[in-house]
């Protein structure tokens, strides 16, 4: 089987938003909850940079590993998926994931912040395929419709990637590439300039 | 694997040519690459300096890529706290047994004469605070331990409504620990300053190993520890816990993580204290849970266990044959038996 | 016919229909017993009287009040929680929405309803230990009493535990408490919540024509 993956790459992504928006509309994702973020670092300075994140759909899961109730399954995809049927909203996932994906759609007084809902990789849930119990808890799930995660293929610039990690890798490898090549002709231009060897002058 | 595996593997795969321009000084000889992001990923990955990052999406640390502490957090519940606290709370009773076979309850010989300890607000407060804490413990242990003790059991589906149940019932009765236990506390404080001799019970270990029956007050060093220790744990689980209470109000993830660790390791330090106290004051001293149920205790039971206590109850003439009327003057809140009122 | 259809159906119709007649049938007859007719010669009005019996006991008479201190806290936490979870927690105002009345009013915000239920199991569970650790209340307590307690504490207990709302069991669970509360509720102590106007009022009256102050 497949092992099923989001990429973004950072040299691509130009924080316009669009894979949120596109995922909370697919999804009908909870007020308040976004599955997908994107984040910038150092905003506004040079080497400004930014990255759309979700569920990483890690191998060895910490927010599986934390669940007091074992309410996340892998999938044969290597998707981590979530139950809400047993899921009781304590949070301790939100809390463990690296990359705060789990989120509550409420927020109230003692905790009750309702069940956890997080990026499925636009892979439903437990429930029936394509079932309006599954839509209506985990939103649409486009892969038994053989359909990719919508954030990626809404992507304009062909930042973010979902699919085969195998196949993206080997995306990835030839961007590399060809980014190499081209820093290499720019590392050419920069020393016939006579300005290499300033570190002042590149970036 | 480690836990980040496969995603580390991809970073890096992917930034490969970041991890290749790890200096950011250009050689001086040979064409120099500039890298286009060169401390970008020490940043994500939070070594060194983080830069401050932003995003549009509002919420508890959402500008945060990676949150390390919460690959912390993991590690410490299911490789070290969860064992832990299993092999300590079955090994208490165990040990509690063993003393208590070889041992056996230390017996009372009545003597008839009652002497009054605890008045009706000392058994109110103590026995609503026994009550929160044993819901809580409950209720607490099983979120705690049931995914490896009743799922195997019993299954998801059952399991389910059972945590969140524990849940819903720890989350409300947690305020009332808190207030049950400042009540306790402010009744019980003068009781239980410590005195020289409380320590000299401890290290006798209470006469519990033979000899001579040590000095004690109203209260014995045994009783202080359990007492301090309650404040101390209780009012770290009180604060962790209303912390936990309301996420909302938590700057951060590490500051909740960290509550989720002190409250677990108070927890359960003070069940497995508990353990002691409830043997003690029910098979282990014959005569003592008389007297938090009915506010009396024998004469005898005093002499045997608070020989302090006792002489200075017979100093002020405390000690009387209480008849059934008496007793019922056990009801008095001011913690004397007033002369002249029934 | 599964467990959840009967607890849902109609043991609620028979819990309800209980509870309606059962309350019903002893007011009236409470009131049908008449009052034994008072010869004495009016001191002032029996109405005035009867006001200030209902209204005047909310307080403790002057003298008790140091000695009721526990049961006028607790008993006023409890009584005033539980009046406020009962009609205006929001899981409460919809019930009576969709089974009962047809029609809502505004619910307490989540918060205060925790609050409410916070004050009402402290209050409970001091009015019940002081019930038991007090020689003379335990003295003059019988199983009735105890059963009141229990079962009032087991139906907040179960809400407690069914506060989350995304488990059917734990609904079910405190639907059935409640269930059984509202048939015990007319033969039981539990009746005090109707009848103390009643005796309050007569025992007010008695004291007005009397012209006894209290
Ligand atoms: C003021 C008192 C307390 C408050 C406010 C409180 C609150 C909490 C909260 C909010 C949680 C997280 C549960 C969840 O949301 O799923 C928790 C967990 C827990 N509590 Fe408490 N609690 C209190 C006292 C106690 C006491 C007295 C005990 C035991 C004697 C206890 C034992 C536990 C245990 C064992 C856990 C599970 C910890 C874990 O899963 O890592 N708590 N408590
Ligand atoms: S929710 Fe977080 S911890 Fe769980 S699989 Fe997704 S990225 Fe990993
Ligand atoms: S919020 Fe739900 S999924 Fe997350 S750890 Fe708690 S029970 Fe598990």
């Amino acid at each position: 089987m497949a092992r099923l993956k989001f990429y973004c790459d950072a040299e691509r992504c130009i924080e316009c938003n669009g894979c949120i928006t596109a995922c909370k509309n697919e999804n009908d994702v909870p007020w308040g909850v976004n599955r997908r973020r994107v984040v910038t670092i150092k905003d506004g300075e040079q080497g400004e940079r930014s990255l759309s994140v979700a569920c990483m759909h890690c191998s060895d899961a910490p927010c599986a590993a934390v669940c007091p109730v074992d309410c996340f399954y892998t999938t044969e995809d290597g998707l981590v998926l979530h139950d809400k049927d047993i899921c009781i909203g304590c949070g301790y996932c939100f809390y463990a994931c690296p990359f705060g994906a789990p989120q509550f759609p409420q927020d109230g007084a003692f905790a009750s912040r309702g069940k956890m809902d997080k990026c499925t990789f636009c892979a439903g849930g437990p429930e029936e395929n394509g079932s309006s119990a599954e839509y209506k808890k985990y939103g649409r799930n486009r892969l038994a419709e053989g359909k990719l995660p919508l954030c990626a293929e809404m992507c304009a610039t062909k930042a973010l990637l979902a699919g085969d990690a195998n196949v993206l890798a080997d995306i990835y490898r030839e961007r590399v590439i060809y980014r190499a090549s081209s820093s290499l002709r720019r590392g050419v231009d920069l020393q016939k300039q006579n300005l290499g060897g300033n570190p002042g002058a590149g970036s | 694997m480690n836990a980040y595996g496969l995603l580390w593997g991809l970073l890096l795969a992917l930034l490969s040519t970041a991890a290749q321009a790890q200096n950011d000084t250009p050689p001086q000889s040979g064409i120099w690459i500039p890298n286009p992001g060169a401390d970008l990923w020490k940043a994500v990955r939070q070594r060194g300096q983080p830069e401050p990052s932003t995003t549009q999406v509002q919420g508890l640390d959402s500008n945060q890529l990676i949150n390390v502490a919460g690959e912390k957090f993991r590690d410490w519940r299911r490789e070290r706290f969860i064992r832990y606290a299993a092999y300590l709370l079955a090994g208490v009773p165990v040990v509690i047994l063993l003393f208590h076979m070889l041992h056996g309850a230390m017996k009372l010989e009545p003597s008839g004469r009652k002497l009054l300890r605890f008045d009706l607000y000392d058994r109110v407060a103590h026995w609503l605070l026994a009550t929160v804490f044993l819901f809580l413990a409950f209720t607490g242990l099983l979120l705690l331990f049931g995914r490896f003790v009743i799922v195997p059991w019993l299954g998801l589906d059952a399991f389910s409504p059972i945590a969140s149940a524990s849940k819903e019932g720890h989350n409300l009765f947690g305020p009332l620990f808190l207030v049950a236990l400042l009540w306790v506390f402010l009744r019980f404080v003068a009781r239980n300053l410590p005195a020289w001799r409380d320590i000299v019970w401890l290290l006798k270990g209470g006469g519990a190993f033979g000899g001579k029956h040590p000095s004690a007050g109203f209260f014995n060093g045994g009783e202080k520890l359990w007492f301090w220790s309650l404040a101390v744990f209780g009012l770290l689980l009180s604060l962790s816990g209303l912390l936990l209470d309301f996420p909302s109000y938590a700057p951060s993830r590490e500051l909740l993580v960290l509550a989720l660790v002190v409250h677990g390791a108070a927890a359960v330090i003070l069940v497995a204290f508990s353990f002691g106290h409830i043997y003690m004051g029910t098979a282990g001293v014959e005569g003592t849970l008389e007297g938090m149920r009915d506010g009396t205790v024998d004469a005898n039971w005093a002499r045997q266990h608070h020989d302090q206590w006792y002489a200075e109850m017979v100093r002020e003439g405390r000690l009387e044959a209480l008849s059934e009327a008496q007793e019922n003057r056990a009801e008095t809140t001011t913690g004397q038996l007033e002369e002249g009122r029934t | 016919m599964t467990v959840a259809e009967l607890v849902d159906g109609p043991l609620w119709t028979v819990a309800l229909t209980v509870f309606v007649a059962g309350v019903a049938w002893r007011l009236l007859v409470l009131i049908a017993t008449g009052w034994k007719r008072d010869l004495s010669h009016p001191r002032s009005g029996s109405l005035g009287g009867a006001i200030r019996g209902v209204v005047g006991r909310f307080l403790p008479s002057q003298g008790m009040a140091g000695r009721l201190r526990l049961h006028l806290v607790a008993g006023y936490l409890f009584h005033l929680g539980l009046f406020a979870l009962l009609f205006f927690a929001a899981p409460h105002v919809d019930f009576y929405r969709d089974r009962l009345f047809g029609f809502d009013w505004t619910p307490l915000p989540h918060w205060a309803f925790i609050l409410a239920a916070e004050a009402a199991f402290l209050g409970l569970l001091m009015l019940w230990l002081n019930r038991v650790l007090n020689p003379v209340t335990r003295l003059i307590s019988e199983s009735g009493d105890h059963a009141a307690s229990v079962l009032t504490f087991l139906v907040m207990l179960t809400g407690c535990l069914a506060l989350a709302r995304s488990h059917e069991t734990l609904r079910l669970l405190h639907f059935f408490v409640v269930e059984l509360f509202m048939i015990y509720f007319p033969f039981s102590r539990l009746m005090h919540s109707f009848t103390f106007l009643l005796s309050r009022a007569a025992q007010g009256a008695h004291y007005g024509r009397r012209g006894v102050r209290v």
